[in-house]
């Protein structure tokens, strides 16, 4: 994958110490994508989240947990969808490059291309592609990072929506942003920018006030997913080669082998002194 | 008479067991129409947890390398020269072009827009493991379906084109070889990026490695089994001593498989390994019942003399191997509270393919020579001497051979 400079990409900055729960991202998600309802219940999930999952109806969705502090129920939130990765697993894995990450930063799917093989939805270490399960012939759907207004000089929808928990911007600012936040407020925060190095840097950045595992983060490796494929595809070629090379070098050793030992027994059978093999027959 | 008399009759003349097949690929074939009628979501219990199922882990990931038999037997007998065992390489050839076969059907069957298929071909991602598979399986197709030309060819009396084959068929193992290497370790790359998915137990860089040795020693295995079947079900002469030469080179391959096997695991693979109950038995029936136990059992002069117990041992690393891509791409990666079962509609299929399977080679084996092939009577040095291709006499007694030729290689 190239090695392009990210800095300049968009990314969001999601502040979760002031996010609300007011879920008006997600509706303003819903409207701009043009994305149908899901029918909902109570309590569908591990908590108050509705709906239970994203799926191929919803690319973003808050997140609830329930937790205790001081004796108190509280809730954690944190605002789940495509974290638009530097070197997206995504990107990598399709056979059809129908994945492509963008210089405006998000990472956008391009459907006429896509053969529905789902190793996007494999490779995904945060699991956001989703299936249209419902159909016949089914596509991916995901966040797009709301790439139609980004080029439009808009703001993402969702950012958009948002009182003031979503900010929106160059990727190096919004990194610089958060970390001025940390040190002017090191007891309201965790000490950690999620996202900075995480699947080799997202342009999703987070800070929380609680522990990113406990609030429902996966553990994702800070090494750029890419990497552990081509490290053995980058050998095909070579594997290719010698191979191919190396058995046809041997066969050619073995057919003069077996061609000079012909050859000598058919002299040796002109001369008489030993009968070859097919007059033994 | 007519044809279609004839072809009732014919089909009326097989075996139950036979019929039974065709049922069961009749059976396959609605079920997988019912897939692109209702849609994935309906037939099968894929979701987005689970996008890869049974039509993957077996129907491809698995049924990969049972067919690699083809392209290690091609290399043993024709580039290593060990030319007593050509008698087995048609059957594996025949079995290698039917599974491949099957195996584009399934992959057609799981992705979600089919008619594209041949977008791989136009747009290219050489980083995709899966852009690398599907080049190399369309490239094995073609190259198994040259290589299976030959029995028909000569069915026929067709002598260019058989000149043609032979001329091409070393260059045709060669490259068998050298892209059946590429995508048998290409599967096990494709479980890379499954880094925090798949268990420790299996996941380690050296996968491609592991798979593509698994894929040589089960290829030779299911040569076992098939010549040893067809010995028994389809009266075919017994190739013992054949499959004891064969078995010979298996305690090397299996040796090998366990060596890179265990290093991997203790130098390249990060804990912790046996927090799973279900997986470590998993991992522990694999490797011991799957490769070590089989190892021991090919080690032996007795064991390997022994039509029977060569068999079971054969069996057993066919079990491991299918245990083991069932563990990289379904067991090694479920989430323990929601737990992946097949559909009634998905296992319908894959039962469809594997019956399908037996029932085409059957049905190639009673109408094309694919067993009446021996060394003695082929000349393999190339380039090819004028017409040395022993079907002359067949089709001298169809009559299909044309007036005034001679045929020299048959006596």
């Amino acid at each position: 994958m190239s090695k392009a400079d990210t800095s300049k990409n968009n990314a969001f900055l999601i502040d979760m110490t002031k996010c609300t729960g007011c879920r008006g991202c997600q509706v303003a998600c819903k409207q701009w994508n043009q994305l149908e309802a899901e029918e909902t219940e109570f309590f569908s999930g591990e908590g108050y989240q509705n709906p239970p999952a994203m799926s191929e109806y919803t690319f973003t969705r808050i997140k609830f947990r329930d937790y205790q502090k001081n004796g108190q129920n509280e809730f954690a939130f944190y605002k789940e969808m495509c974290m638009h990765c530097n070197e997206p697993a995504c990107a990598s894995v399709c056979p059809v490059g129908a994945f492509e990450k963008t210089a405006e930063g998000p990472v956008i799917y391009k459907a006429e291309r896509c053969i529905g093989c789902r190793f996007c939805m494999i490779a995904c270490p945060f699991g956001v592609p989703k299936y249209e399960w419902s159909k016949g012939l089914p596509l991916v759907k995901k966040c797009t990072g709301c790439y139609s207004r980004i080029k439009e000089g808009l703001q993402p929808a969702c950012a958009t929506a948002c009182a003031m928990a979503i900010g929106y911007g160059p990727r190096d600012e919004m990194i610089k942003l958060a970390e001025q936040r940390l040190a002017r407020y090191p007891d309201r925060y965790i000490n950690k920018v999620y996202g900075k190095e995480e699947a080799g840097g997202t342009s999703v950045i987070y800070l929380t006030s609680l522990p990113f595992d406990e609030l429902g983060f996966k553990a994702v490796t800070l090494r750029p997913l890419p990497g552990y494929t081509w490290q053995a595809l980058r050998l095909v070629p070579g594997v290719f080669l010698s191979v191919g090379g190396g058995l046809s070098a041997f066969s050619w050793i073995t057919h003069r082998r077996d061609r000079l030992k012909n050859e000598k027994q058919a002299e040796l059978a002109e001369q008489g002194s030993v009968p070859s093999k097919e007059e033994q027959e | 008479m007519t044809a279609a008399r004839r072809i009732t009759n014919e089909v009326k003349s097989f075996h139950p067991f036979i019929k039974l097949l065709m049922l069961l690929v009749g059976v396959g074939v609605v079920a997988s129409l019912l897939r692109f009628v209702y849609g994935l979501g309906a037939t099968t219990n894929l979701n987005d947890t689970y996008p890869w199922g049974l039509w993957i882990s077996f129907d491809v990931v698995t049924a990969v390398p049972l067919a690699a038999g083809a392209f290690t037997l091609g290399a043993i007998v024709h580039c290593f020269g060990i030319k007593k065992l050509e008698p087995l390489v048609r059957p594996a050839i025949v079995t290698g072009f039917l599974g491949y076969s099957l195996v584009s059907i399934g992959l057609l069957l799981d992705l979600g827009q089919p008619q594209r298929g041949w977008h791989v071909f136009r747009y290219w991602n050489v980083h995709s493991p899966m852009f690398e598979v599907s080049m190399c399986v369309a490239a094995y197709t073609t190259v198994l379906f040259l290589e299976f030309l030959s029995p028909v060819c000569e069915k026929f009396g067709l002598h260019l084109p058989l000149r043609l084959l032979r001329w091409i068929e070393m260059p045709l193992v060669v490259a068998a070889a050298a892209i059946s290497t590429l995508h048998q370790s290409t599967l096990g790359t494709f479980f890379l990026i499954a880094v925090d998915k798949l268990h420790n137990l299996w996941y380690n860089p050296l996968l491609p490695l592991l798979f593509w040795i698994s894929a040589i020693c089960t290829g030779m295995c299911i040569i076992i089994i098939e010549a040893s079947a067809c010995h028994k079900w389809m009266g075919q002469p017994n190739e013992g001593t054949l499959l004891r030469t064969l078995a010979k080179i298996m305690p090397w391959t299996l040796g090998l498989y366990i060596f890179v096997r265990l290093f991997s695991l203790f130098a390249l693979s990060d804990g912790p390994f046996f927090d799973r109950p279900v997986l470590t038995l998993l991992f522990f029936i694999e490797l011991g019942f799957g490769f070590i136990l089989p190892f021991f059992m090919f080690a032996q002069k007795s064991i390997r003399k022994n039509d029977r117990r060569r068999v079971i041992a054969a069996c057993l690393v066919v079990f491991g191997l299918v245990l083991n891509r069932f563990n990289v791409s379904m067991f090694g990666m479920m989430d323990p509270n929601q737990i992946y079962y097949p559909s009634l509609i998905e296992t319908l299929v894959t039962i469809g393919i594997i019956a399908g399977h037996i029932l085409f080679f059957v049905l190639i084996a009673r109408y094309f020579p694919i067993f009446e092939h021996h060394p003695e009577t082929v000349d393999y040095s190339l380039p090819d001497q004028f017409r040395k291709i022993d079907s002359g006499e067949k089709s001298l007694e169809t009559g299909t051979f044309p007036e005034g030729e001679t045929v020299t290689g048959a006596r």
